[in-house]
Formats: C-alpha cells, structure tokens, sequence
C-alpha cells in the first residue's frame, strides 16, 4: 500500500502546492478497501461502472502527464520561436524573405502542433486509463406536454388575448398593423443608396472613335504594323488612357469593361460569319470593323464575366479558363462550345495618320456577362 | 525468419482487434503523404534545371554537318528543302501531312523546337511534351547554320535570341571540371544579370498575367487546351526558350513578336515568372504543386478530416471493461 | 481503495455566489449527469464547432491589422518581389499580416484550413444524420438548422474568400456578380446595390467584410448555439444496441468522461489544423498577385465548397437558352440561373425537405432516438447515396480543366462525359447502394441465425470441408433483432374498405401518389420475420438460401 500512497500524496503535500493541483489534504477523506471494483464509490452505483485498476491509472497517469510535459515544451518552442526570427530587421533573416517565413511559419506552426496534439492525447489517456469507464442510462424525456397542461395554456392564452382587446377591436388592430407597414418598408428604402440605378452605365465603354491603344502593363501604343506583320500575333490590349490617380491609366471598373483581345488572323482563315452586320440593321459587317487581318473582341465573357483570353491560333478558338466557353475568332466570335449566351462584342478598329491602331468607335454590344436589358 | 514468424504472428494476433481497420487507414495515409511528400518537386529543383550555357560563336560551326543532321532527321517530314509534306484532299486543298513548311518560320523556332527535345518527333500527330534534346548543342548550331543558309525564305521569321540565356552548360561537354565549373559560373552570372535586370515587376507581372497565364497558369504550371492538347509548364523552360516560343508561336501558341512586346518587356515577363518560380513558398514545405484550391481541398478531405477523424476515432475506441 | 476530495472551499464560495442568484445546483446537477452515447461518428459535428471556434479566434486576430478597402496604392512593404505594384489596401494589409506580423502567415493559413475543415465537418456530419436517420422527429427542426448553418456557411467561406483581393478571390467575385446580372428584369439593379455601381468599384471588399466578420458570423454563432441547445434538451440519438431504446439513452455522462474527451477532441482539431498550416501552403495570395479584372490564370477554382456550383456552371449548355422577344427582345439566360442559383435551391430544397417528406410517406408520428444502421432504411440510403454522386460529379467536373491536363483527356470530351455522368451517376448509386443495403441485411439475417463466420475449418467425417460459425455476441444479436420494420401507414389503410367501397384517401391524387411513393419506400426489404436467434445449423453452410428478399 505505500506505493499506493506515494501516489495519492505526490500532488497534494499541502506544503508543497503548486498552482493548478488540488487543495488540502485535510479535506480528503480516505478509504481503504481491497475490492475496489464492486465498492466503488464514485457518482453512480458501482454496479454500474468499473473502475480502473490502481495500477492502470498509475500508469495513465505516467503517459498523460508525459504527454502535458510535451505540451508545455511544445509551448515554449512557440514562444521561442516567435522571438527567433524578427520582422523586417535590416541586415537579419526576417520574416519577409519568403525562405525565413517558411522555416518561422514551419516552427511557430509546428510547435503549436506539438503542444495542441499533446493536450489532446493527455486529455484521451486521462479519459481513457485514469477515469472509470462505465456507461450509464438515462431516460428521454417525453416532449409533447400533457393534454392537461396544454389546454390549460391555450384557454389561459386565449382568456388573456381576449382579455387585451386585441382580438374584439378591429379598429386598434388594423390602424397598428398599418403603422407597421411603413417602419417595415423604411430599412428597404434606407439601402437605396447603396448604388446609383444601372441606366445606361453597363452598356458604354471608354472607348472613342480615334482613341489608340495601350499594350496592357505599359503604357507604349500599339502600332498597327507591329500587328500586322505577326502572322498568328495575339495581344491584350487596354484603351490608352492616363487618368489621374490610376497607375495603369484607369480604374479597374473601366479596365473591367473596355479591355480588348486583338488578334491577327490569317487572310484565308475568316469564315462567313464576318460578312453579317455587327448589329440588327446595321451597314457595318464585322469583317468592316477588322484592319488589316487584326480583329478586336471584348475579352470578357458574356458567361459570368471571367477574362475569355485562351486564343489557340491553330484552331482560332477564343477559350475563357473559368467555365470553357468557346468563341471563335474567325467567325465574329460566335460561341461554339460551353455555356455563353452570346457572342463576344466585336470593337470597330482602325489605323491613325502615325500607324497607329485606334478604335472606331464602341463595341457593337455591351460586354461583360448578359443582362436582361443588354439589347435595349 | 524467427524475427519475422513473431512479427506475422504479432500482425495476426491483433488483426481482429477493434481499431486494427483504423490502424490500416491511417498508415495508408500517412504513406500517402510521404508519397506525395517524395514526388512533389521543391522550387530547388526547379531552379536548379533552369541553370546553365553560352550562345555558340558562328565561326565554329560546321554546316556540311548540319545538311547531314537535317537530311537525316529532319526531311523525312519536312522535305529536303524544308517545305513540308502536303497532299491534296478531295476539294483540292492542300493539307499537311506530316510535317509543315520551315522556310518562314525563323531559326528561333527550330532553336526552340529541338533545345527542348520535341524534334526530332516520333509521332507527328501528337502534341510532344518537352523532352532531353537529342542531339548535342555542337549539332545543333551546325543544324541551324545549315537552316539559315540553305533552307531559310531570306530573313523571315525570328532570329535567335543570343543575348537572352539559354540551355545551361552540361558537365560532359566539358573535358575537365574546372572549365565545367567556370562555364556554368559564367553562365550563372549571365542568368541572375538577365532575372535581375528587369525593374518593374508590376509590368512583367500585368504582361505575363493578361498574355500568358490564362494558358499556362499563374505559376507557369501549365494548363489544358482543347481538343486534348495542352499547355506546358514553364519550370523548366530557360528564358531563351521561353523568349522563342513567344516569337515563333509553337503548336497552338499565339505569337508575341518584338513589336507587340518589346525585348525589354519580355526582359520583365520571363524575370517575373522565373522570379515567381523560384520563390520559396513562405506557407510551407508543401506547395501542393501549387496547382491551388483543388490541390487544397483534396488536402482538407484526405489528410485533414481523416486525422481529426482517426483522433475521434481513438478517443471513442471501445475498451474491454476490466483491463 | 477509493477517495471523495470535498469541494474547495473556493469553488463553494463561487458556486454559493452563483446558486444564490440563479437557483442553479439542481438544473446544474442534471447536465452534469447529461448523457453522451459514445461513437466517433457522433464526434463529427465537433469538428465543426471547433473549426468555427479556430475560425472566431484566428479571424479576430485577422482583423488587427486587414484593411477592408479598395483604395489603390503603390505597395511598398517588406515583401520584396511585389515592391512597387499598385494594388489595393486589402491587399497590401493582407501582405503585411503575411510578412510583417509574425505569426501573421500561420494565423492567415490557419484560418483558411480551418475554413476548408469546418465546411468538410459541416457535410460529413450532416451525411452521419441523415444516413442514421437521426433528422426524424423530434430533430427536424433542428435538421432545418443545420442546413441553414451549411448554407450560410458556404456563403460566409466565398466572402471570406474574396477578402483579400488577390487574383483567383476577386475571379470568385466577378463570376458571383455574373450570376446576379442573369436573373431577370433586376440583376443589373441588385449587382448596382451590391457592388455600389459597376464592376468591381470601389465599395465590394468593404461590404462583403461587413458580411463576412459580423452579420454572417452573428447568424451562424446564433444559428450553433440554438442547434446546440436543442440538442441538449433533446440528447443525443444512439446505435442501437442493448439497453438502448427511444425511451432510453445509454452513454457517458457529461461529467466528467465526456467534458474531458470533448475538450481532448478541440485540442486535436486544433492540432490537425494548425499542423496542416505549419507545413501545406494554403491559397498563397502573396504568389497570384493582386486582382484585375482583366487577368486570369488557368486551372481557377473557388474553394472546394463552391466547386459544386463552379462545375454545374461548366458543364450546362446553354441550349436552354432563350429571348423574350419583346421589344429589342430580354434574354433568359438559363446557362446561368439553372446552374447558378437552381442547383443550389435544389440542393438545400431537398435537403430542407426531406424529413418532412420522408414523414409525409411514412406517415410516421413516434418520437425516434434510436438512429437507424444505414441498411435499414435502404431507399434513403440509396437516395443519399444518389445525392453524394450527384454533388460529388458536379464536384469533379469543376476541376474537369485539372482532369484534362492531368489524365490528357479532350477538355470538351470531360464535359460531354460530366453532362452523361450526372444523369447516370446518381441512378446508378441508387441502385447499387440499395442493392448492397439489401445484401448486407441478408448477411445479418444469416448471422443472426446461423451465427458469424469463426475462420476455424473443420473437416467433416464425410471429407467435406466446411467453415465453423460460432454464435455471435448477445450485444451484436440484440442489435440484429432490433431491425426495424419500414412500413407506412399509406399502405396499411386497405384500398376498399370492409363494405368494397374505394377508400377515398386513396383514389385522390395525393392519395394515390402517396400511396405509390410508400410503395416505393418500403418494398425492398429482407425480413426479419420469424427469424429467431441460432436457430440455424451451426455446421451447415451454403444452403440456406431460401426466403432471400421480399
């Protein structure tokens, strides 16, 4: 029995104690039985649960406490390791060199692994080889109320109701629900600025008849030759302006608009397609709005909006990435696979007096995703 | 054999023990990540391929040599005066056989075509997947001096860019190492001066992201185009083969010529994505290939889920009551 | 030898001070007795809870330094590639929590592996309560909570996602205010509200971050806590299994087993969770640079929650596509509506749904706390099964771009494959599962005769050689004969009354209908009836086929 009470002892010497352990021993009262199995005197019957044998929790405890003695180092390897490597230190490995990040991202998070998982697995061996292990069984409780108790509550609510009035005069009733309807609608005409109506702001660009085109990342024109002489050239381009405050020219809602995909495409390559008009009763033929072999197409597309810029010059196939629709870019984009509703809008393109390419106007149609009202 | 008897016997005994089925899933997985672990490539690696040689001088080469390269290798597709094999098909057009006409397409494209060892190619129906070049830089060069000589329509297509780095050095072309070893420090010096001589990321990084990546993926990982061809991927590309496929356009590539993109420009464009490449991955070892979300998600279910599974698993595991 | 520690003194101090103002020692005794039945499968709403408690704690951390503004500046940080580049505040402050914040990278990565957890948890659990059976009364409700919190957790993951601005999160963006746009006579008026003008302007990271740190997060706090709640006070389902009843419950009490495994099990979750953030990479943003709406990359995919709705979108045509032709003519983009919003109106209608139309056929009414073993509701499980292919092709065929590069298959081809599959997928894991279903409760119906199989062979006098079954354990025979009987009461009305006159619940439409689906609810089964325990010839095997299926 000594080892016994080494054991029960070594936590709790009142002169000794250490934060986090129980209190006074004078309080403990002590039994001593050799069958501990069926005098268990735990919360539930012993007929219920079965202890662990003393040596099973002599050796439970061992392995848990080994596993909060890593969890602690596994702590401090953390707080270590957010002092090793510090941020942006002139002349140190510092965090923002993406190598130091991963050796401090791999330490802080590793570290923190360790100390998690060993609390973790302290926590189960505790459960699991320390404490009894027994099920118990407890009844459901019947949910539906009596009949009693449930017509005792309506009648009382009932009584009350009538009791209130609320039920007997209209008038008080229905002028109350109508105050109502006003303060409800209020929170649904608070967030009507919340945006400006839609108007005809989706369906202009700004793009202008004469304006020239930026190689999108620079800010260098586009020459017309530059296009011309590349037999399968193909270019992102956006229009060349340099609004204030913008460092690529224009804000991104623009951007999002007017970017356009130009792309040379051989003379025998065309197909019919671009003999028909760039809109309903329009004189202009898509084939009108090409220079010199190069076409220009809205490089968004009319699906949900992603950029379709995946040009295959081989099959003159014009593929967006996100959802595999297909335009082709020989026949005024006409969609040939997937799910786009329509065409890309076509850009009518030109060349200046300096050889320069520029626009000839807007797209034939909106771009971007299709809307209900694209073709008012 | 004893050691053995016992182990089997061990594995037996305990096979019917209740958490033996979770035992086996998780060394299943766990040999699933040390599996992955193994085969993903580290951003090292790819550096390392993308290291190497000199451009070479225009007085060594030996164009007899070069005839006999492309008479053997090459015309058997590409005819012996390099302007393809065509036929005629029902409606009298001409379509290609076997392989296209090369008088147009520049000396960059044979550079690039053959440096990275899709020609010679076996099966000229198929899309060729980057390869090791078959034959030695010497032959090459005389392949090309033969191409511009005796092939070539004039000047047309791209010339090859010299000054642009390309193939490292490799140790067998060398007779000791110390010449090896100053070759390839040569060649380093030239591959940081060209990545380090580009200014502005944000250029490089607009040109690539709005030109390039929407076939090659953000990380140059490569991507699927239609009809069953696809994409390479740009590790292993060096900058002058990066530089040649976008002026010569190969299979279904669009062409990018110096007017469109200047050579500064592509200077920005091939620094920024070897740069990108080269970065180690600040987030961890495991870069998943950094093919992204679906890499992740798959990630989250296998290993994720089944550990915290395994862990419920193990704190809710049946005991016997009296052990 | 046992001990009894008394309370501390200081804790009854505490526990006087509270109880003298709640009157709480009783109700506090009772939940502390609260039972737990004990099955990993019944741990996997934790997962849940404890990533979205992870997910709490990180994101507080997140927000100290994250500006959610789309003001465009010139980043000139620490991390050293991106110098230089203009991108928004969002961006730029997501960086400095990445490079300048120490523990910044491993917060933000925690976070989002968390994301990806608690969503999995989320579809995982969700998964165990329907295949148990564990939604049907008195649990609809909070079965209807459930799905709430899955939905508003998918919405709550895509905001989150959009957040930082990068490439691929404001792609997640765009293709959102894509599908907006299509719905009719108003898209354009709700992507202006939303977005505060066209796309992207200049308001949408600020709003979504509203969204995403406070409101959604409130609702799903609120939306857990209720579901946990109704749990406590309703307890927990269980196997079947001795002593097990709908009237009994048999576990671990919640204190002190329970409390201290349950709290063991958030420091794994945790642990498995910040492992994955120490060593995989997760959505490098500081790699894919800031958005434009002008760049794309590819292989672009959402998280894999949304990979469902981003592989439906792939794949439908837009054949169904048509125009109004009124005036210049309005078009009814189905190519977007079906996938974009019908999929997942499918997808939380029916599961909403299901337990009151399961209820509605069965037409049963008794309060049921023993959760079924998946066999034995086979059509449900073979419905559910149905559904995972169903959710799990249109999964896959969000990645068909990855699947094309990957096993060189025509992209186009993948799609073609996706829009076959997704019809004979589902049926076929319909059939299939319900078949197994069907086998493997004529395995129990044989184990409970005949026993199970020992892997002890015997020799028999005549030289046959034959495998011995031993009886099975009386815990395991209890759970086979407690194979419930599904029955609706639809069928036990007769169609014609004693007097021949057609019983009118049954002539009428819905009668009738109800009638047929109950049909099809309960008609595959292996009875169990009449089979009584080892009854069978221990010795004899192979022939004992008779009476298979019903």
């Amino acid at each position: 029995m000594t080892e016994k009470n080494n054991n029960d002892n070594n936590e709790g010497g009142a002169d000794e104690r250490v934060v986090g352990t129980p209190t006074d021993t004078t309080d403990v009262v002590t039994e001593t039985s050799a069958h501990s199995d069926s005098e268990h005197n735990g919360p539930y019957l012993a007929s219920e649960t079965h202890k662990r044998s003393e040596e099973q929790q002599r050796r439970g405890e061992k392995v848990a406490s080994i596993w909060f003695l890593v969890a602690f180092l596994g702590g401090i390897g953390f707080l270590v390791s957010y002092f090793l490597f510090p941020p942006n230190a002139a002349g140190e490995p510092a965090i923002a060199d993406p190598q130091i990040g991963q050796y401090s991202n791999a330490l802080l998070g590793g570290t923190l692994t360790l100390a998690m998982f060993a609390i973790g697995a302290g926590m189960t061996v505790w459960a699991r080889n320390v404490m009894p292990h027994y099920e118990v069984a407890s009844p459901y409780d019947e949910l539906p109320s009596k009949e009693e108790e449930k017509s005792s509550f309506s009648e009382f609510f009932m009584k009350s109701a009538d009791e209130s009035g609320f039920t007997k005069r209209p008038l008080m009733r229905r002028t109350l629900i109508l105050a109502m309807l006003p303060l409800g609608l209020a929170p649904i005409v608070l967030l009507r600025d919340t945006g400006p109506l839609p108007g005809d702001k989706m369906k202009e660009t700004r793009w202008t008849d004469g304006m020239r085109m930026y190689v999108e990342g620079t800010h260098r024109h586009l020459r017309a030759e530059d296009l011309e002489n590349d037999p399968y050239g193909m270019i992102s381009a956006l229009p060349a302006l340099d609004d204030e405050g913008y460092p690529h020219g224009m804000s991104l809602t623009d951007q999002a608009k007017s970017v356009i995909l130009l792309i040379k495409v051989p003379e025998d390559d065309w197909k019919p397609g671009m003999d028909t008009p760039v809109r309903e009763g329009s004189d202009e033929t898509h084939m009108n709005w090409t220079h010199q072999g190069i076409v220009a197409y809205s490089k968004i597309c009319t699906h949900v909006g992603c950029p379709a810029a995946l040009y295959e010059r081989t099959t003159h196939r014009i593929l967006c990435p996100c959802h595999q629709s297909t335009f082709d870019a020989t026949d005024a984009a006409k969609v040939v696979f997937g799910p786009a509703h329509r065409p890309l809008p076509q850009l009518p393109i030109g060349v200046d007096d300096e050889g320069y390419l520029v626009a000839r106007g807007d797209f034939n149609e909106p771009t971007g995703p299709t809307f209900w009202e694209y073709k008012d | 054999m004893t050691r053995n008897g016992e182990t089997v016997k061990w594995i037996t005994a305990r096979r019917r023990h209740p958490l033996a089925g979770y035992a086996v899933v998780i060394l299943a997985l766990a040999l699933f990540g040390v599996g992955f672990a193994a085969l993903a490539p580290t951003s090292d690696e790819a550096r390392a391929q993308t290291l190497s040689a000199e451009a070479p001088s225009p007085e060594d080469v030996d164009v007899a040599n070069g005839k006999a390269i492309f008479d053997q290798t090459c015309a058997s597709c590409h005819n012996y005066d390099g302007s393809g094999t065509f036929a005629e098909d029902e409606d009298g057009n001409r379509e290609m056989t076997n392989g296209p006409d090369l008088r147009e397409v520049g000396p960059a494209s044979v550079d690039f075509q053959v440096s990275t060892g899709r020609m010679p190619s076996m099966d000229p129906d198929n899309q060729m997947p980057r390869r090791d070049m078959v034959m030695s830089e010497q032959d090459l060069a005389d392949l090309i001096a033969y191409y511009n000589e005796s092939i070539r329509t004039d000047d047309a297509g791209a010339e090859i860019p010299y000054d642009v780095p390309g193939t490292p050095p490799e140790r067998a072309d060398f007779e000791d190492e110390e010449s090896y070893e100053t070759a390839l420090e040569d060649y380093e010096t030239e591959y940081d001066a060209y990545i380090e001589g580009a200014e502005d990321v944000d250029m490089g990084m607009k040109l690539y992201l709005t030109n390039c990546a929407h076939c090659h993926s953000w990380s140059g990982g490569g991507g699927a185009l239609t009809d069953g061809r696809w994409a390479p991927e740009l590790h292993d590309s060096t900058p002058r083969e990066i530089y040649e496929a976008m002026v010569s356009g190969p299979g279904a590539m669009p062409m990018f010529s110096d007017g469109v993109i200047t050579p500064e420009e592509k200077q920005e464009l091939i620094s920024y994505v070897k740069t990108l490449q080269a970065e180690p991955n600040a987030g961890g070892f495991f870069d998943l290939e950094r093919v992204g979300q679906v890499a992740e998600g798959f990630i989250g279910w296998t290993i994720g889920l089944s550990l915290i599974i395994a862990c419920a698993i193990w704190i809710t595991a049946k005991q016997r009551a009296h052990d | 030898m046992s001990k009894t520690t008394q309370a501390p003194k200081a804790l009854r101090g505490v526990g006087n001070f509270i109880d003298d103002r709640f009157h709480l020692a009783k109700t506090g005794e009772k939940n502390l007795r609260k039972v737990f039945p004990n099955h990993w499968s019944f741990m996997l709403g934790e997962i849940a809870l404890y990533s979205f408690i992870i997910l709490l704690v990180t994101g507080v951390f997140l927000t100290l330094w994250f500006k959610p503004s789309m003001l465009e500046v010139v980043y000139d940080g620490s991390y050293e590639r991106l110098q230089g580049v203009p991108m928004s505040e969002a961006f730029a402050s997501t960086l400095h929590i990445d490079f300048d914040v120490r523990g910044g990278f491993l917060v933000r990565q925690i976070h989002h592996w968390a994301a990806l957890i608690f969503v999995a948890s989320l579809v995982v659990h969700m998964l165990r309560v329907f295949f148990t059976g564990a939604f049907r009364k008195p649990r609809e409700i909070n079965w209807l909570i459930g799905v709430a919190i899955f939905a508003l957790a998918m919405v709550e993951g895509l905001f989150g996602y959009s957040l930082p601005d990068d490439l691929p999160s404001g792609m997640g963006i765009r293709i959102l205010q894509g599908v907006m746009l299509a719905i009719p006579l108003v898209g354009s008026y709700i992507s202006m509200f939303l977005f505060g003008g066209e796309f992207p302007g200049e308001d949408i990271i600020t709003r979504l971050y509203m969204l995403h740190v406070l409101l959604l997060p409130a609702i799903l706090l609120a939306l857990i806590v209720a579901h946990f709640m109704i749990l406590w006070h309703q307890k927990h389902t269980q196997y079947p299994g001795q002593g097990r009843t709908d009237k009994k419950v048999v576990g671990t009490p919640m204190f002190p087993a329970f409390a201290v495994k349950a709290g063991g099990f958030f420091f794994f979750t945790f642990a498995v969770i910040a492992g994955l953030s120490a060593f995989v990479q997760i959505n490098p943003v500081h790699l894919f640079g800031p958005f434009t709406p002008t760049s794309i990359t590819s292989g672009l995919q959402p998280d894999w929650y949304m990979g469902f709705l981003e592989g439906s979108l792939r794949i439908f045509p837009n054949t169904l596509d048509f125009t109004i032709p009124i005036g210049q003519g309005y078009p009814i983009v189905t190519a977007v509506l079906i996938p974009g919003l019908g999929i997942m109106g499918l997808l939380f209608g029916a599961l909403g749904a299901w337990p009151f139309i399961e209820q509605w056929i069965t037409g049963d009414k008794r309060a049921r706390n023993v959760a079924d073993r998946p066999r034995n509701a086979p059509t449900r499980t073979a419905l559910g099964v149905g559904g995972i292919v169903f959710y799990g092709l249109l999964w896959l065929a969000g990645s068909n771009d990855i699947l094309s590069e990957t096993f060189s298959i025509n992209l186009y081809l993948t799609t073609y494959i996706f829009r076959v599959l997704i019809f004979v997928g589902p049926v076929l894991g319909y059939v299939i599962t319900k078949r197994i279903c069907l086998g493997l409760q004529r395995r129990d119906r044989e184990t409970l005769e005949h026993g199970y199989e020992s892997g002890i062979i015997q020799q028999l006098p005549s030289g046959e050689f034959i495998e011995v079954h031993k009886e099975s354990s009386a815990e395991t025979t209890h759970v086979l004969e407690s194979k419930p009987v599904i029955s609706s009461t639809a069928l036990e009305e007769p169609e014609t009354d004693d007097k021949g006159v057609e019983n009118p619940n049954a002539r009428k439409g819905m009668g009738r209908f109800r009638r047929a689906l109950a049909h099809w609810y309960t008609k595959d089964n292996v009875s169990f009836e009449g089979v009584e325990a080892h009854t069978g010839h221990h010795l004899h095997h192979g022939a004992e086929n008779e009476g298979k299926g019903h």
